[in-house]
């Protein structure tokens, strides 16, 4: 893996792939190796939250993890466009977009195009859709700079935005993802975690009522180590709930002051 | 989705509560299945699997290509899935385009593995021919022919079946080229190399319906579904891939009984395909 990408030219030529740090070789046996960033294993990046990022939006949020940075507007609940047929529950469009510069190559972020249905999965159990018939509440989430886990971020994120927006919810949604590498679990990963994974899982839960609303593995994994995972998530993403919900408190608070 | 009344919706829950569906199979019991290799002559290798209602067709095309500058050692694999407007009116224009990308990123997630290409059912450094400079591309494409639920299970079915039937040509490499430039080939075209597909997994899905789940759900089934999980399980019983389907949330305990009855399930599954795809292939040698 650590083989350079092109031999040696004498004029320049951009590498088509990114070197700014060297790619980390991961070993399973290695059991002394530290994440790029010095993280323990079973440790998350320091997590921002702020809602109200977006003016002309009903709700918005803006979420910082590490280097993954994204904002996340809702628009609605409004009318439904003409085309659609009558419904008497509210209907939940979401989008996913990338910047063009949030990738190391340029544009590579229309590479995940099913991002857009994962958010509207993860967030549909969640919504009180009863609440607004007929309507269309609208979710749009831009990444802004890629650094590792987006998806999971951008679905705390948009419950968070959904949450500033006044939406009914059963209950915030939280989503936390760790990546396998031979033996061990690393929760959170970055971007450069990411590209040399042998497996990933991903949750997204309701804390508070102990639901999975979304679950997506990849790579080989036993039960075990399933149940492994799995609990790292539920666990990690109890704790994430308490920041996203201290967020939403302290907005609260600064709205009732002025 | 199907316009169901009210008294064909109680009918469907309530037979599957008593372990009777409308159809008369059990929870667990999958719809007949029938297996036919090599049905398009101008693939590499290619399947038709039918369930019941439900019928696709699966091809793998290989073509040579240069490997990815960050995994040079290793060859690529794409997946592509069409819903065609002749299985269902709505499929028509973009109609279909959302199922089609939501059914093949699950079969990229259940068959291909993780990044670094561990647990993936074809094994990628295979298709290697030159390290760094030339490798196969696979490409395998799905058609949706006739739909009536449980595409994905269908689908990863005749996507097996067609990478055993696939034959890739041999190369052979004329003449060590200098460091840049592109080595010289020759594509054999009567020499073939078979895939070992004995890796592939199988993709079990387990339907949740009220508090039960069940295999092989068919369209009306479908529509009663609170969620639905994709579990692909290999030969050594592990899990390769699982994806969620319904927006519905499900404790994780649940999950964790849909996955130990999805192995338990897919081994049946797997032995059946492998008999059927080994049948196939023999008939189509006579």
């Amino acid at each position: 893996m650590a083989k350079k990408a092109t031999p040696a030219t004498s004029t320049y030529s951009p590498s088509p792939t990114t070197h700014k740090t060297r790619p980390p070789i991961f070993r399973s046996d290695d059991v002394d190796w530290v994440r790029p960033d010095g993280r323990a294993f079973h440790q998350c990046r320091p997590a921002f939250f702020r809602t109200g990022a977006v003016n002309a939006a009903s709700g918005s949020a803006y979420a910082e993890f590490g280097n993954t940075k994204v904002i996340v507007s809702v628009f609605g609940p409004r009318e439904s466009k003409k085309a659609m047929m009558y419904s008497d529950i509210g209907r939940l469009n979401c989008s996913v977009s990338y910047t063009t510069f949030s990738t190391p190559v340029r544009g590579q972020g229309s590479e995940n195009k099913e991002f857009s249905s994962m958010l509207h999965k993860a967030l549909e159990g969640a919504i009180i859709l009863e609440t607004f018939p007929k309507t269309t509440v609208d979710v749009f989430a831009l990444v802004l700079e890629s650094g590792g886990s987006d998806l999971p971020v951008v679905i705390s994120c948009a419950s968070l935005a959904l949450a500033d927006a006044g939406i009914m919810l059963y209950d915030l949604v939280a989503s936390v993802s760790v990546s396998c590498f031979g033996k061990n679990l690393l929760i959170d990963p970055a971007l450069e975690e990411e590209n040399y994974q042998d497996g990933s899982l991903m949750i997204t839960c309701m804390p508070s009522r102990y639901e999975v609303t979304q679950l997506t593995i990849t790579g080989e994994w036993s039960t075990a180590k399933i149940n492994e995972g799995m609990q790292l998530c539920l666990d990690a993403s109890c704790k994430l709930v308490t920041i996203m919900r201290s967020c939403l408190k302290e907005s609260a608070a600064t709205v009732s002051e002025e | 989705m199907k316009g169901l009344s009210v008294g064909e919706k109680l009918f469907i829950e309530g037979g599957i509560a008593q372990d009777l569906r409308t159809d008369g199979r059990r929870r667990l019991t999958y719809r007949p299945i029938s297996v036919e290799t090599d049905v398009i002559s101008q693939a590499n290798g290619s399947a038709r699997v039918r369930m019941g209602g439900t019928e696709v067709i699966a091809t793998v095309k290989a073509e040579l290509g240069r490997p990815n500058a960050m995994q040079p050692d290793k060859g690529k694999v794409s997946i592509f899935v069409d819903c065609s407007p002749t299985a269902e009116p709505t499929f028509e224009g973009r109609g279909g385009e959302e199922l089609a990308t939501e059914l093949s990123v699950s079969l990229e997630r259940c068959l291909l593995g993780g990044k670094s290409g561990a647990g993936a059912g074809i094994d990628l450094s295979s298709l290697i021919v030159v390290e760094g400079k030339l490798c196969w591309d696979l490409y395998i494409e799905g058609l949706v022919v006739s739909s009536d639920g449980n595409l994905l299970d269908a689908l990863g079915a005749a996507i097996k079946a067609a990478l055993s039937n696939t034959g890739i040509p041999k190369v052979n490499v004329s003449a060590e080229a200098s460091a840049n430039e592109q080595p010289e080939v020759d594509v054999s075209d009567e020499e073939f190399l078979q895939f070992d597909t004995s890796g592939v997994p199988v993709i079990v899905t387990l339907t949740k319906v009220g508090r039960h789940y069940i295999v092989d759900a068919t369209l009306e089934e479908e529509s009663q579904m609170s969620s639905a999980i994709s579990i692909s399980v290999n030969r050594h019983c592990h899990v390769c891939g699982l994806t969620k389907r319904g927006g519905a949330g499900v404790d994780p305990s649940v999950i964790l009984d849909m996955i130990s009855v999805g192995k338990h399930v897919s081994e049946q599954l797997l032995n059946k395909l492998d008999s059927e795809i080994a049948a196939a292939e023999a008939d189509e040698e006579e």
